[in-house]
């Protein structure tokens, strides 16, 4: 077990040290240039553009642009282009505000799909199976910025209530209470949205799980014995249909970052997501390689924890 | 018995299985309504796309998605076009705007009917170059997953690949050199392994070449596992920004950033299929390699691979539609649906049919293909079908 | 039931019931906007960007100026008429420096020249000639004595092939002779050609300067011309700009502000290592003296007329950001002194100046607020508090407004349209300063020729693009200058539209219909690319008007969209293009030197489309050197006049800025005697409908005005 995490970390790190390169890379051979910041701007000198070359360390090799990057990353010291902020005191900021949004989806899909999946799958074929299948579907289909929109419309219309941003503006001289209650409406309709194809993929994961499981021989076998189906479903079928899941646990991390970058550019969130698009269209090199490389640590970590799960719950495996 | 035709032979019973389970597959999918419908509106898009390639094609298309008239903009779908402004060369071609015209007065249904068959190119690349990549990835991780890779393959592989990225950067004169640097050690290790096979000749000094490394399954498999690492759809977005923005790039950056499931399944389809009897019986007659993967092994794998190829399409849809929404879709004078829904958005108040039209569009036909993906896998399970 | 059916059902009904019973906690929008006395207190606009660096002399972005703006405060502004007046400068002096060394070639020696111009200056045999005016307007002379000094200077040595060239050190002696200094009442840029009337012709270019230098080291006779324009230019004109600073004003820190924060903020763009974008603009100053705690004296190094204007720019508190600020800051952050600068410091996110807001907060991507200055020395804004929402979606910005969650947003032209129609709102409009153009690569034979580019013009339907595009937010522009200033000629009639016309032109140029009725010439196709950057609405369907209104008269173009950054580095820069749609905003100053001079058409410069011409050359220099306001107008109009004839862009319109704002925001007036008087909000004549904001207020309900106003 533990010789199993060391051999396993360290594969990581080479994992990880090949994704720097590969993003580095991406990002740094692209063509056009981060500091053409506005060189349309007949303010702007060439000696100026060449100033901000030298400032980011752009006039020097190649490699030397690599070690100067992750050595200012490891020690801190790493800054924006686009406004000189550090780089990592920005993320930290984002980053809390995708939490946010990401724990309530996660709550949201993983409270909802059991249920959906396990009901789907109890009664296969039946009008609740089929019109949920349907659903799953419609909702990993229906283009996410379409379908935000139409939501915003319809509350906004009907309900006349603000629903962008993190909190309604100007709440700050509210009590802390209402302060508390207007965030969490503010995080209903962005975090449902981004949860939309996890409940989808998820509802259908657990109802195929579950299928699987209540044809086994065992709960045949419970059956017979007389048990009530509720009883032979939701707690001998259930408990063994949730096993993957809880490696799963690990596997979800990764979408802290993920496609959240049109929902949050929607919603006005200052998330992770939009930091990354801003920093793509200002070609802020620092802020994008960052967030890859923090987006790739995610997963190398998640499923890392999801093997050590694995095996914890799963005592056949031994690695 | 020749093993020529004993392969054949055993070709054409496999076929009639093939055959036998294609029928019950049939029996299992047609069973299935949300399925059906979803093939049956998969068709409809497919001949829709076809239509709509050969109305809007070429110099005078019968439909021209690009025509503009400025005085004929934002009008209701069923408006008819005014006389007296629009030069009859100009005209629509029923008479009325059938989906209406957005803020340059051109013909939404032009445009769509050429939507859909960009939008259909764009899933169709896409997941055609994933699923190649994915197959031969695959392919060579499964079935030659366990030789070692000696360390001239990767000398050579890392040298050309140092040759290409100082290509990429304007380093010219570097490029040639590592270029030539590479062909050099390529030839020399090609020229001692003939030696050192067929002459038994073993120069001690060169022997560091033939260290093994790590197997080809692990060096690929960990390839994946590196690409996995990316947050997919912010890589395809700053590679597609970092582009200059075209059609083929957007086709490109989508199909290589999706070929690691096929990679996965492909491979641990073939690790499984390697070991089935009829593999190893046509190893044990010398057919070759080649012949072994594409005649035997890629048609029992298949049926997977179509189920995703399948639904990655939706995906490729959706993925251009979130990219046209950020602005980095498919750009003119290629109309998708993706960029006429996000360029109608912004008149979603004085328009709305610019929004509905394309987003329900899209909506139901990623939605067939979804159903349709569905239906087909579990037609093709054998577990699910057993019940 | 079993616990875990039970579970599995009641938990997800539970948080939903959870999270949607949040929505009886928030405020209507009716309760936020109407309902809410606070909140006609405060502006809110709205952007789709966050800005960057909140600090006058490094920003570069419109998010930060408009911001910056609000804070700081520069020495001059322009008033309603786009004159200067005077802000934190009460007012301003402009006289001339002007320095020639003796021509010992020519004859006389210093006390004769002296002699020379005084007896001049006194016949009346000169007056009316612009000799005559020259004279006149000298109000001192004064003969500086012969000099020696040696200087040490690097420079480069002669670069071999791809290497990095040495750096040498040169030592150099300079004996310069005896120096004449006038000290002039007006900046004269003619006052050396008309002395030469007096002096003897080439009296200046014929002054020897290389004989009194000497270079120690030998082999560098190639640099001595170099040497002798840094050492011993023949003739100097130093402007020389007096402020008379005003007294009693505050930053928002209750310091007083002074003479040394103008100094400071001078000397803090010059510093490299700040890396101001405004570093250009302040090189032409020789050096910038104290002349007293409200006196500043700033003298240039040439006659450059635009560098007056760049002190609109905001005046730093020193007392904030000088050494001893900048290190003591970096101790308490733990980082190193030497390198911790003007750019790391944390003023930059909550910065301090004299302007009418003073800052409160910002969060990143959320909003900057801030609050009135109440000690703001013209009188402190009716707005309590203003605030910059970063919403970066339109739609939902639109969707804010109308839930008056916001006063203004970026308001697109159809909204315009609707929204002007419509009771709780006012429609402003009115000319921008800037211009979209289509530019033709003169570098390309088959743009060469003038006729070619102006038929290609005249196929375009200009008026249609500004009716259908543009729904009548655009005016058309004739010429790169501000439309509402006076530099604008605005008797230069624009191009008609005209195919049959255009295709005459083309055929006189050798353009010919072939049978396919496609342009040909000697048998080569006109067919070309016609590019644009991408996340332009606009100028996207401009691309396609443009390709459409070509091909109708035979013209085969190929299109392109290309993303920004690219669209610069690969095309524009390069010069890697056949022809190009693109916008130009501009100051209202009219030096076009980068835009248009010919010595700027090298990759990386601004003069990409390659426009060559001496007569604008001439002017064009003479513009930015010409303090007279009179005189500067005429050379413009002239300009304006060659650039409409070579049509090296087609010019096709300048836009309107359009702006939406709630009825109820008005200009409150609070007279001295305590009455309040209101008034609609008008666009100033250069269409500024801001400009009295800092007098703006919200009534609760929608006013009635006097007929008579």
């Amino acid at each position: 077990m533990f010789s199993f995490a060391v051999r396993s970390f360290f594969q990581k790190l080479i994992t990880l040290f090949f994704i720097s390169v590969i993003s580095f890379l991406v990002v740094y051979l692209a063509p056009g240039e981060p500091s053409q910041i506005d060189p349309m701007n007949p303010k702007f000198t060439v000696e100026d553009l060449e100033r901000f070359r030298q400032e980011f360390n752009l006039d020097k090799p190649l490699h030397m642009q690599y070690y100067l990057y992750y050595k200012n990353l490891f020690t801190g010291q790493l800054k924006s282009w686009k406004d000189n902020q550090p780089v990592l005191g920005k993320i930290v900021e984002r980053f809390i505000n995708s939490l946010w949004l990401f724990i309530v989806g996660t709550v949201i899909t993983w409270c909802l799909s059991f249920p959906v999946g396990i009901q789907a799958a109890i009664n296969r074929g039946s009008v609740f199976d089929r019109s949920t299948t349907f659903f799953a579907y419609v909702l990993i289909s229906i283009p996410s910025f379409f379908f935000a929109y139409m939501l915003i419309i319809f509350v906004v219309k009907n309900f006349n209530v603000p629903v962008i941003g993190m909190q309604t503006f100007g709440m700050s001289g509210a009590g802390a209470f209402s302060q508390v209650m207007d965030r969490m409406w503010h995080l209903v309709l962005p975090s449902v949205l981004g949860a939309l194809g996890g409940i989808a993929l998820l509802s259908r994961y657990v109802r195929a799980q579950m299928l699987e499981v209540i044809h086994q021989d065992y709960i045949r076998t419970a059956k017979a014995k007389g048990l009530s189906s509720d009883k032979v479903y939701y707690k001998h079928a259930f408990r063994n249909a949730l096993l993957p899941f809880v490696t799963m646990f690990g596997l979800i991390l990764p979408g802290l970052i993920g496609g959240s970058v049109i929902i949050e550019s929607i919603f006005a969130w200052p998330g992770m997501g939009r930091m990354g698009y801003e920093a793509i269209l200002a070609r802020d090199y620092p802020i994008i390689l960052t967030i890859n490389f923090i987006a790739a640590v995610l997963v190398l970590a998640g499923t890392f924890i999801s093997d050590v799960l694995y095996m914890v719950v799963d005592p056949r495996i031994r690695l | 018995m020749s093993v020529k035709d004993r392969d054949i032979k055993e070709l054409s019973e496999g076929l009639a299985g093939e055959v036998s389970r294609f029928s019950e597959a049939w029996g299992i999918f047609s069973k299935n309504k949300l399925a059906l419908s979803g093939l049956a509106i998969f068709i409809a898009f497919f001949m829709i796309a076809v239509s709509g390639f050969f109305l809007t094609a070429g110099e005078e298309p019968l439909l021209d998605p690009a025509k503009v008239r400025l005085s004929e903009k934002l009008l209701r779908p069923f408006t008819s076009f005014d006389v007296e402004m629009v030069r009859p060369e100009d005209r629509p071609v029923f008479g009325i705007y059938l989906f209406g015209t957005d803020d340059l007065g051109r013909d939404i249904f032009a445009r769509m009917m050429q939507g859909a068959w960009v939008s259909l190119t764009v899933g169709f690349v896409a997941v055609g170059i994933s699923i190649a990549i994915g197959i031969i990835m695959g392919g060579i991780a499964g079935y030659y997953g366990m030789y070692r890779m000696k360390f001239m393959h990767l000398l050579c592989m890392f040298i050309f690949l140092a040759s290409g990225i100082m290509y990429a950067s304007a380093e010219n004169g570097g490029a040639f050199i590592m270029f030539m640097a590479g062909t050099v050690c390529l030839l020399l290790s090609v020229g001692y392994y003939f030696f050192y096979t067929r002459r038994g000749a073993d120069i001690p000094v060169f022997r560091f070449m033939f260290f093994e490394t790590i197997t080809a399954d692990s060096f690929i498999m960990r390839f994946v596992d590196i690409m996995l690492c990316f947050p997919t759809f912010f890589l395809i977005l700053t590679v597609i920004a970092l582009l200059p923005a075209n059609i083929y790039n957007i086709m490109i950056v989508i199909g290589l950033t999706s070929w690691m499931g096929t990679t996965r399944f492909i491979r641990a389809e073939f690790l499984s299929l390697r070991e089935q009897d009829f593999v190893a019986a046509a190893r044990v007659m010398g057919i070759s390699d080649f012949s072994i993967i594409f005649r035997h092994m890629i048609p029992n794998a298949i049926a997977p691979v179509l189920v995703s190829a399948t639904i990655g399409i939706a995906g490729a849809i959706l993925t251009e539609a979130g990219l046209s929404f950020l602005g980095f879709g498919v750009p003119p004078p290629h109309a998708t649906w993706g960029n006429v829904l996000s360029d109608g958005k912004r008149f979603i108040f004085d328009a709305p049919w610019l929004t509905f039209i394309p987003g329900i569009s899209i909506l139901v036909v990623v939605l067939s293909f979804n159903l349709f993906g569905e239906g087909l896998r579990e037609a093709l399970n054998p577990k699910l079908r057993k019940r | 039931m079993m616990l875990v059916k039970r579970i599995l059902i009641l938990l997800p009904v539970l948080i939903f019931v959870l999270l949607l019973q949040s929505f009886f906690w928030v405020p209507t929008y009716d309760e936020q906007a109407k309902g809410n006395p606070e909140r006609l207190e405060e502006f809110i606009a709205a952007s789709i960007g966050d800005a960057r660096i909140l600090n006058p002399i490094l920003h570069a972005d419109a998010s930060s100026g408009t911001i910056v703006d609000k804070v700081f405060e520069g020495l001059i502004d322009r008033d309603e008429e786009l004159r200067f007046r005077g802000r934190l400068a009460e007012s301003w002096d402009i006289y001339e420096e002007a320095y020639f060394y003796v021509n010992d070639v020519m004859g006389p020696v210093a006390g004769q020249i002296e002699k020379l111009i005084m007896d001049a200056k006194g016949q009346s045999s000169y007056n009316g000639s612009s000799l005559g005016e020259s004279l006149q307007n000298i109000k001192a002379i004064e003969v500086l004595p012969a000099e020696t000094q040696a200087e040490e200077l690097q420079v480069s040595g002669p670069a071999v092939e791809d290497l990095k060239p040495e750096q040498i050190t040169l030592n150099i002696s300079i004996r310069s002779p005896e120096r004449i200094k006038l000290t002039l009442g007006r900046v004269d840029q003619e006052l050396f050609e008309n002395l030469e009337e007096l002096l003897g012709k080439e009296y200046f270019s014929s002054f020897p300067a290389e004989k009194y230098i000497d270079i120690v080291q030998s082999g560098h006779s190639g640099r001595m011309a170099e040497l002798a324009q840094k050492y011993l230019p023949s003739v100097e004109h130093n402007p020389v700009i007096i402020f008379n600073l005003r007294k009693g004003v505050k930053f928002h820190d209750g310091e007083e502000f002074d003479s040394g924060d103008v100094r400071f903020t001078f000397e803090s763009v010059m510093d490299v290592a700040n890396l101001s974008p405004r570093m250009s603009d302040f090189e032409p100053v020789k050096r910038l003296e104290e002349a007293g705690r409200y006196k500043v004296r700033v003298i240039y190094k040439r006659l450059y007329s635009p560098a007056f204007g760049t002190w609109g720019m905001g005046i730093l508190p020193e007392h904030l950001l000088n050494k001893e600020a900048l290190e003591k800051e970096a101790m308490a952050k733990g980082e190193e002194p030497g390198k911790f600068g003007l750019r790391d410091s944390d003023f930059n996110r909550k910065p301090v100046g004299t302007g009418p807001f003073a800052f409160r907060e910002w969060k990143s991507d959320q909003y900057i607020m801030l609050d009135r200055h109440d000690d703001y020395w013209e009188g402190a804004a009716n707005y309590k508090n203003y605030t910059y929402r970063v919403v970066p979606d339109l739609l939902t910005q639109e969707m804010e407004f109308y839930g008056g969650a916001i006063d203004s947003y970026g308001v697109q032209p159809h909204q315009v349209e609707r929204l002007g129609n419509d009771d709780a709102y006012q429609s402003f409009s009115g000319l921008s300063f800037g211009y979209t153009y289509i530019g033709y690569n003169m570098r390309r034979e088959m743009f060469s020729d003038k006729r070619v580019r102006k038929a290609l013009g005249m196929a375009i339907d200009v008026d249609k693009i500004i009716k259908y595009v543009m729904y009548n937010e655009a005016e058309r522009i004739t010429g790169p200058f501000v439309k509402q200033t006076d530099y604008y000629d605005a008797s230069i009639v624009p191009l008609p539209y005209d195919p049959e016309g255009a295709l005459k032109l083309l055929a006189e140029a050798g353009w010919k219909r072939n049978g396919d009725g496609r342009l040909e010439k000697e048998g080569k196709p006109f067919a070309f690319t016609l590019i644009t950057n991408g996340g332009n609405d606009l100028r996207k369907s401009i691309l396609a008007i443009a390709q459409d209104a070509w091909k109708k008269i035979g013209i085969d173009v190929k299109t392109d969209i290309v993303e920004w950054t690219v669209f610069l580095g690969k095309h524009v820069n390069t010069g890697n293009f056949d022809a190009l749609i693109l916008g130009w905003s501009m100051g209202i100053d009219p030096d076009l030197y980068q835009i248009w001079h010919s010595s700027q058409t090298n990759p990386q410069q601004l003069n990409f489309v390659g426009f060559e011409n001496a007569e604008a050359d001439d002017l064009i220099v003479k513009i930015r050197q010409e303090y007279d306001y009179d005189r500067q107008v005429q050379y413009c109009n002239k300009l304006h006049n060659i650039i409409a004839d070579e049509q090296p862009y087609t010019f096709l319109y300048v836009g309107k800025w359009t702006a939406v704002l709630d009825k109820k925001i008005v200009i409150l007036d609070r007279m001295p005697s305590g009455e309040e008087k209101i008034a609609k909000i008008e666009p100033t004549r250069t269409g500024n409908y801001s400009f009295y904001f800092n007098k703006w207020v919200k009534l609760s309900d929608n006013p009635v005005f006097d007929m008579e106003q």
